[in-house]
């Protein structure tokens, strides 16, 4: 009787560490990042998935795990996407202001580090600082048009699957 | 019992290891070399808070237009300049700080050099993109200069930055003022630890094994950062300037070289990842 009940402790925690297991966590820490329907670049998105979002890893297939995340939606990641710790957080001023004296030093959330991506053109503090050092006009127009280049989310997908990179590399016959 | 117990536990922790190994097992452990650089870059970017990213923008820019005329105006040849923007792009992305925007450019210049501004606009020269030979490297050398970026290492690297809180606004009216020669003198500290003097050894180090790791996360052959510095290496020896090259404003290539082929072990798998080499002498192998 003893023995049973030692075997059913051992049970126990057998069960409850394999559940343990099966709640580890990751992190989504690329950009770009969706829960595919299955182990594959090409199959249907199951949902956009943010920088910083928490995943439950249910099951691993090589280079894709399938999570689950917080609204209870399951798909499949590229491993290459996600980490074991979370992310640091962009950090923003409070007042907007430029060294502002009354900075608040905040950590926002990933949403609002997108926002930041949406900076085009040199910034008026910038331009204030070529102003004053006498830059001339064509180093200005040069750094204005490199800083309003951008890269689109199709225009990098169908890159990497055209160059059969990554995620894209087993479903197109690629090395990978 | 007690036997069993631990029995049962080390089953348990058989189980869990072969659970979590894997193909990025090297990525996730947070034990690994490979954890320790990811979870050491969080650390610099919570240490370096003071600075916010608009204000960290503003500085890269204005060095940016500081590196334009040291280095030459960028390469006009549109389809190549969207080309190594969508290589940079592909590696920033996987990068420990993705949710910036980044920017890169091509500059015309003869120097074998290639740098990056806090913020994230990134540059290499003609020179070194010519002596490129395939897709992977071109991802390794701006997986590199993303992880300058990513830890803020020229933030960190230049004293005077952790002064900049005492600067206060700077707005075009007041740039003429105390504040704004503050900037400038910060931005010309900066110029001098980027273009002349170089970053710290062990920033440069840590940038080649995150060049490393983003382009394996990525999809790239992660070896390719290591042919690149075997390129440098022989060209080094045969250069007769090395003014303002990768040769003088980085720690001994021997030594870098050491140092990835140590980390390469980490990626048993790395010879199947992508070097695309057709796409790259199409794109960028252009008069």
């Amino acid at each position: 009787m003893k023995v049973s009940r030692s075997m059913a402790a051992v049970l126990a925690l057998l069960l409850f560490a394999v559940t343990v297991m099966a709640e580890e966590k990751r992190w989504v820490s690329s950009e770009g990042t969706a829960l595919k329907a299955e182990a594959s670049a090409t199959s249907d998105n199951v949902a956009d998935v943010l920088v910083g979002t928490e995943l439950t890893v249910l099951e691993s297939g090589g280079r894709w795990l399938k999570v689950r995340i917080a609204s209870g939606k399951e798909g499949w990641v590229y491993a290459g996407r996600v980490s074991d710790t979370a992310p640091a957080a962009e950090v923003t001023g409070g007042d907007g202001g430029l060294f502002g004296d009354s900075m608040q030093k905040s950590q926002i959330n990933t949403a609002k580090a997108d926002s930041a991506r949406s900076i085009r053109g040199l910034s008026p503090e910038a331009d204030a600082y070529a102003k004053g050092r006498g830059t001339p006009e064509k180093y200005k127009k040069a750094v204005d048009a490199i800083l309003a280049r951008k890269v689109s989310d199709n225009e990098l997908k169908t890159f990497l699957k055209e160059g059969k990179i990554g995620e894209y590399a087993q479903v197109q016959g690629g090395k990978q | 019992m007690k036997s069993l117990l631990c029995t049962a536990l080390l089953l348990l922790s058989i189980l869990a290891t072969s659970a979590s190994a894997g193909f990025f097992e090297a990525i996730l452990d947070p034990e690994s070399k490979e954890g320790k650089i990811f979870s050491g870059a969080t650390q610099v970017l919570s240490s370096s808070k003071e600075i916010d990213y608009k204000t960290e923008r503003a500085i890269g820019e204005s060095l940016a237009l500081e590196g334009l005329q040291r280095f030459g105006s960028p390469v006009a040849n549109e389809s190549l300049q969207k080309y190594v923007n969508l290589v940079g792009t592909a590696v920033a992305a996987n990068s420990k700080r993705s949710t910036i925007h980044y920017q890169f450019a091509v500059l015309d210049s003869s120097v074998q050099n290639a740098f990056a501004v806090p913020g994230g606009v990134i540059f290499i020269s003609r020179a070194l993109l010519a002596i490129l030979n395939d897709e992977a490297e071109l991802a390794a050398v701006l997986a590199h200069e993303v992880g300058h970026v990513s830890a803020k290492h020229a933030l960190k690297s230049t004293q005077r930055a952790q002064l900049i809180q005492g600067v206060g606004t700077i707005t075009a009216a007041s740039v003429g003022g105390e504040r704004g020669k503050k900037f400038a003198s910060a931005i010309g500290d900066m110029q001098t630890v980027l273009f002349d003097k170089g970053l710290d050894k062990e920033m440069e180090f840590e940038a080649d094994l995150a060049a490393m790791e983003t382009t394996y996360r990525t999809g790239y052959d992660p070896s390719a950062m290591i042919r690149v510095l075997e390129k440098l290496q022989r060209l080094e020896a045969s250069s007769k300037d090395k003014k303002g090259s990768w040769f003088s404003t980085h720690p001994p290539l021997g030594e870098r070289i050491a140092r990835l082929r140590a980390q390469l072990q980490k990626y048993p798998d790395y010879s199947s990842l992508a070097s695309v080499h057709e796409r790259f002498v199409k794109q960028a192998k252009v008069k």
